[in-house]
């Protein structure tokens, strides 16, 4: 980017030379070119601590290993990483960290993604370690009403203090004692004032911070996880979705500096309750003639709700498809044009709160509110014009029951059975933000990749786009049908969204910066 | 009482010159004993860098521990800079057996902020903190009770000595923890933290307390610093051992130094030397030998963190160098002397205590490491410790020394390495009757043929 | 000649007083000394250990939640931030100290002058079987402290603030049963 003359300034790391620019740190530099330097304190959001030891690299020219957090790089400083000296210093710090560790892990939550596991395996803990008693400390120990914390399994790398110091400014974290009883200390409130806490439990580098809510739920090796975004709001924070067998378990925030950096909020991240109800919708489900609700294939329904709109039509009644906010672009997409079959548009309906703030959450609870926005989908923002002839609903706050009721509706789309109106007569089980694909906008124009997984939810729900188009097909035989490969071309080139900021095409997510 | 040397090796009273008089905490005498002359002389007659290089010239060094040149260190503070600079006096002496600040701070205060006071015109400080341990009640009452005097005769605050430099000293009361006698630690103190020791660089002198220049110096340090003006700094290097002549880096040990000595010893106390006087004449001819029907066993030569001597390495020069180049160090020059009745494990257990009770709990080697020492100790203390334990010791000694964010653990490794090295005996005499057998076996594998 | 610096003078041995709970911190007794240490320092943080000791003299030789709370409103700090801050260091108690506090030095010069069996008498006659608990008649506080800096009349211990040097178990004992 310069077109200075002087060269740029390196410094040596296993024999290679790597630029660095000024106020870099080792750590940064070797991360920045996917060298691998084990860290516990270090988080590149916060100040270095220093202080857990792990990351030492030996400096050439010097018997004494040093920590590459805080080492700032200098002309000529050559550093190596992988260096028995390198490697010994830190199997070192690991035996001095696993000496009062409960090694609890049969029973941890962070088992499978704990880092002292990890580096332990690593680094070969073939070690002795003899059998001095360890040191007892609270076990336990709630945090808030979503966090739960263990001081023996903590490792005192301050990280979750720093989140609530620096990066939240909230400080209900300290650390408290000295000692071998240093341990995590919290305001006497008992509460937090941050609505980011629980982001300190993905931070905690071992099982020392839990989650409540995730607690004992599963261990992790029996879960599949998808890179996704967060629905909570249009702020669309990456997000990493855990499920297993037909419900979603946990959403964990997916490192995105353009986006969310590493972070969410814990609502969002609590957010997902609705794709487990105990309401959830699992098939179609057709009224017969006493107004009485059957389940029904697949092809029954389609067939049922084609004759149910075909009539629909015919009364000329608003032949409008009232969607989610939080609907995918293919899903608005294919709505519109089964609107159009209908004689009416698609029209969304999203929650608006009051409680952005400057750093995540937004006021705009519609995950694709931009995206419906952007392809001209108008707002239904009272029950007066809400009038519609197909509901699509996953989140009851966009959506409401006075809304629902007003539509008018025939067909509903629906993730929970109980947001069926009155008025329906054909229903489709629609699914949670964790079971499908698509793509949203977020509030600052980046399209997102939506991801599901088939563990999170009812096996037998089918995506919308498909059904709609078979649908359209029965009401308009010619219809030309889309797979999403072809709605997503068509999308990149829609008028209003091929100006966002699309990822490169590809059935992938969103890029992940590491 | 017969002495047992021929010559008695004599004290020297600068630092102490007023212990005896009485009264000499007020200011009326300690004005009358030369109290302050230093300060005006240094306003009426020198610049700041005069006052820098005469202490340059004296080569005087850091008495808190480490021996640093006192006139080296002020001359990293920046110049200019439009933050205010600071003065931290270190008079937290917390490091066992030591007990000589606490002398010059009770019995002769003034001369204690006179020497911050000349340090803070030498730097361009405009504001003293003397952080003092909690410990030390009659010190903090002293020193408030000096400066208010000092204020009240123009010594303090504005316009000092009638010149145009204005500087405030403050007494800041630790609330017991060892670790702020460390200068970052004792920094974060002040600042109303916890005493967590910040990561060198950067150093105090160019961003300390409130993250602006702070020169930090031990009490003793300071308090030499009027006698150096007084007198001028190569009167004070005169003193006490010259730089070694073959050693173009050698500083030397110029200078006296409050030496003390307590323990197993007849009359414990502090004493003013020049340096020179070697460890046996300090405890034989001043803390009156060992106790009745003992003889010395091992001696740290100054507070807790450095290495042992045993009653047969004693005739080492008390200097910065002799004692390091003895395997051992001066520290803080205030000896704990332990007798033959002292059980050497029992001691280590002691002394891994005092560090694991003390470590700040940052940095993974030392929380973890002093603890799992005291446990060791524990362990062969109830006779339960085994050869592999003593190889253990010496892998933790390896893992924990200069791996952490401070010198405290660096100070828990040093004491203990080397009494479990020079005293293995006594950890062997209380493992089991097996273990020892081998240990023998090993022992004799090891002599040379023919030697028993 | 070798002057013994005397460790303290003497002050009255005397109970403390109950805590007190104020209203608010900081209470009027103290309010013109703490704006006088605030005084001294250029941030308001930096005021926290004064102004903690200030209060453990005034709660009773402790510092309770409330007054904790107090302290962290009074210089704008968070209570975890005080809480931290008051469990680092070993002077002060978060929990009540009984009406006397006694400290025992244990470290190495203390430790070969006789400390162990000042601190055997101290539980003993206090009535704990910990250090670091107050006793069941609520009398005495027993703490293990480290160097006092009193090594040279060693064994030395603290008793409400005022330091005893050459201490004897006998001697101990009489101390204790001077205090109510
Ligand atoms: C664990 C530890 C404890 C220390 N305690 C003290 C102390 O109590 N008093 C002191 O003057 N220096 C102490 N020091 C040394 C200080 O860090 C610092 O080097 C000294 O105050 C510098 O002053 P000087 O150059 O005048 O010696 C300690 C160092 C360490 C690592
Ligand atoms: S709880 Fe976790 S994040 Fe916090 S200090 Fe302990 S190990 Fe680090
Ligand atoms: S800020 Fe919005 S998108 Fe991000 S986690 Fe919270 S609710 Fe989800
Ligand atoms: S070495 Fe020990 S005392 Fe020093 S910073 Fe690390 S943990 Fe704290
Ligand atoms: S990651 Fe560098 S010391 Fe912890
Ligand atoms: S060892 Fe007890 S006062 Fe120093």
């Amino acid at each position: 980017m310069s077109a200075s003359s002087s060269p740029e300034p390196v410094v040596t790391i296993n024999g290679t030379a790597y630029p660095y620019e000024p106020g870099d740190t080792v750590i940064r530099v070797a991360h920045r070119h996917g060298i691998d330097v084990p860290h516990y304190c270090y988080h590149p959001s916060m100040s270095p601590a220093g202080n857990c030891r792990i990351c030492m690299v030996e400096v050439v020219g010097s018997p004494r290993p040093q920590i590459a957090c805080k080492m700032a790089c200098f002309p000529g400083l050559s550093v190596n990483t992988d260096s028995d000296l390198a490697h010994e210093a830190r199997a070192d710090t690991m035996q001095m960290l696993l000496v009062n560790h409960p090694l609890d892990c049969p029973i941890c939550d962070q088992a499978g993604e704990c880092h002292l596991q990890d580096y332990s395996y690593q680094l070969g803990s073939g070690r002795a370690v003899t059998s001095t008693p360890k040191t007892k400390l609270p076990k336990n120990q709630p945090f808030g009403e979503q966090i739960v914390y263990d001081a023996e399994r903590c490792i005192k790398c301050t990280l979750c203090v720093r989140f609530c110091e620096e990066i939240t400014d909230t400080n209900e974290l300290s650390m408290g004692q000295r000692s071998d009883h240093e341990q995590v200390i919290m305001t006497s409130a008992g509460e937090f004032t941050t609505r980011y806490s629980m982001n300190i439990v993905d931070l905690c580098p071992v099982g020392a911070l839990t989650s409540r809510d995730f607690r004992f739920r599963s261990r992790l090796w029996f879960m599949d996880f998808v890179p996704s975004v967060c629905t909570g709001c249009a702020r669309g924070c990456n997000v990493t979705v855990g499920a297993r067998m037909g419900k979603v378990l946990r959403l964990e925030p997916r490192e995105n500096q353009d986006v969310n950096q590493w972070w969410m909020c814990d609502a969002g991240r609590l957010g997902y309750k609705h794709a487990n109800s105990a309401t959830r919708l699992g098939v179609p489900a057709v009224r017969d003639a006493s107004g009485a609700w059957r389940e029904a294939t697949f092809e029954q329904a389609i067939q049922a709700a084609s004759a149910a709109l075909a009539e629909h039509r015919h009364e000329e009644r608003p032949g409008h498809v009232l969607l989610d906010g939080g609907a995918t672009l293919e899903e608005m997409w294919v709505a519109r044009q089964l609107a159009a079959a209908l004689g009416g548009e698609a029209r969304f309906a999203a929650h608006v709160g009051d409680d952005g703030d400057e750093f995540l959450v937004v006021n705009e609870k519609g995950a694709n509110a931009r995206g419906a926005e952007a392809l001209g989908l108008a707002r239904v923002k009272n029950a007066a014009d809400a009038g519609a002839a197909v509901l699509v609903i996953e989140r009851d706050e966009h959506v409401p029951a006075d809304l629902r009721a007003a539509s008018g509706a025939v067909v509903a789309f629906v993730t929970d059975a109980s947001h069926v109106p009155d008025s329906v007569r054909v229903a489709f089980p629609f699914g949670s933000f964790a079971e499908r694909d698509g793509w949203l906008v977020n509030v600052g124009g980046r399209v997102q990749r939506l991801l599901g997984t088939g563990e999170a939810g009812p096996s037998a729900v089918q995506p919308f786009q498909a059904v709609a188009q078979e649908i359209l097909l029965d009401l308009d035989a010619g219809h030309d049908v889309l797979d999403d490969a072809a709605l997503e071309t068509r999308l990149r080139a829609a008028p209003g969204l091929a100006d966002l900021v699309w990822p490169p095409a590809s059935r992938e997510p969103a890029e992940v910066s590491s | 009482m017969a002495a047992k040397t021929p010559k008695r090796y004599p004290e020297t009273k600068v630092l102490s010159r007023n212990f005896d008089v009485d009264k000499a905490w007020t200011f009326d005498v300690a004005r009358q004993r030369g109290a302050y002359r230093s300060l005006e002389k240094a306003l009426g007659s020198m610049t700041p860098d005069q006052v820098i290089d005469e202490v340059k010239t004296s080569r005087l060094r850091g008495r808190g521990g480490a021996g640093f040149p006192t006139g080296v260190k002020w001359s990293f503070v920046p110049k200019q800079t439009d933050k205010t600079k600071y003065i931290c006096l270190n008079a937290d002496e917390s490091e066992p057996g030591t007990f000589k600040d606490r002398y010059l701070m009770e019995l002769d205060p003034h001369l204690v902020i006179e020497g911050c006071l000349i340090t803070a015109y030498a730097v361009g400080a405009s504001m003293v903190y003397i952080y003092v341990r909690g410990e030390y009640p009659l010190s903090i009452e002293r020193l408030w009770g000096a400066i208010e005097e000092a204020r009240k005769e123009g010594f303090v605050g504005k316009k000092i000595a009638g010149r145009d430099f204005h500087c405030d000293v403050v007494v800041h009361s630790g609330a017991g923890a060892y670790i702020c006698g460390e200068e970052t630690a004792l920094l974060e103190s002040l600042e109303g933290k916890r005493g967590h020791p910040r990561i060198k660089p950067p150093f105090p002198a160019v961003e300390g307390a409130f993250a602006s220049p702070t020169v930090i110096n031990n009490v003793e340090t300071l308090a030499h610093v009027p006698w150096i003006i007084e007198n001028g700094g190569a009167a004070f290097a005169k003193q006490g051992i010259p730089p070694d002549p073959a050693d173009p880096r050698s500083v030397g040990s110029s200078g006296t130094k409050l030496m003390g000595v307590s323990g197993d010893v007849q009359k414990p106390g502090v004493w003013e030397f020049e340096f020179g006087i070697t460890l046996r004449q300090m405890i034989e001819d001043y803390a009156g030998g060992a106790l009745e029907g003992r003889t010395i066993k091992a001696v740290i030569p100054g507070g807790l963190s450095m290495p042992v001597l045993t009653g047969d390495e004693l005739d080492v020069k008390m200097g910065f160098d002799d004692l390091k180049a003895a395997g051992s160090g001066l520290g803080t020059a205030c000896a704990i002397v332990m007798d033959d009745t002292c059980d050497m494990v029992q001691a280590c257990e002691n002394i891994a205590h005092f560090f694991a009770d003390e470590s700040c709990g940052q940095c993974t080697p030392c929380r973890e490491g002093c603890h799992w020492m005291e446990k060791i100790f524990h362990r062969f203390d109830a006779g339960q410790g085994t050869r592999s334990d003593l190889d253990l010791l010496e892998n933790l000694f390896r893992q924990i020394e200069g791996r952490t964010i401070c010198a405290l653990a660096d100070a828990a490794v040093w004491p203990l390495r080397s009494i479990v090295r020079k005293f293995r005996h006594e950890f062997v005499a209380k493992m089991s009757p097996d273990e020892q057998r081998a240990e023998a076996e090993a022992r004799s594998a090891r002599q040379p043929a023919g030697v028993k | 000649m070798n002057p013994r610096a005397p460790a303290a003078e003497p002050k009255d041995v005397a109970p403390r007083a109950p805590a007190v709970v104020p209203a608010s911190f900081p209470p009027a007794e103290l309010k013109a000394t703490c704006e006088k240490i605030l005084a001294r320092y250029p941030t308001k943080m930096a005021a926290l250990l004064p102004i903690l000791h200030e209060a453990q003299a005034f709660g009773g030789g402790w510092v309770s939640p409330e007054l904790e709370a107090g302290v962290a409103a009074y210089l704008d700090l968070s209570p975890a931030h005080v809480h931290g801050v008051l469990t680092f260091y070993s002077m002060y108690n978060t929990k009540p100290a009984g009406r006397h506090e006694l400290w025992v030095c244990r470290t190495l010069s203390c430790w070969r002058r006789g400390a162990p069996e000042l601190r055997a008498k101290a539980l003993d006659k206090a009535g704990c079987t910990r250090t670091g608990e107050v006793g069941e008649d609520g009398r005495f506080l027993v703490k293990d402290m480290e160097c006092l800096g009193l090594c040279e009349q060693a064994p030395a211990i603290w008793l409400d603030g005022v330091a005893h040097a050459n201490v004897t178990p006998e001697g101990l004992e009489q101390l204790m049963d001077g205090c109510e």
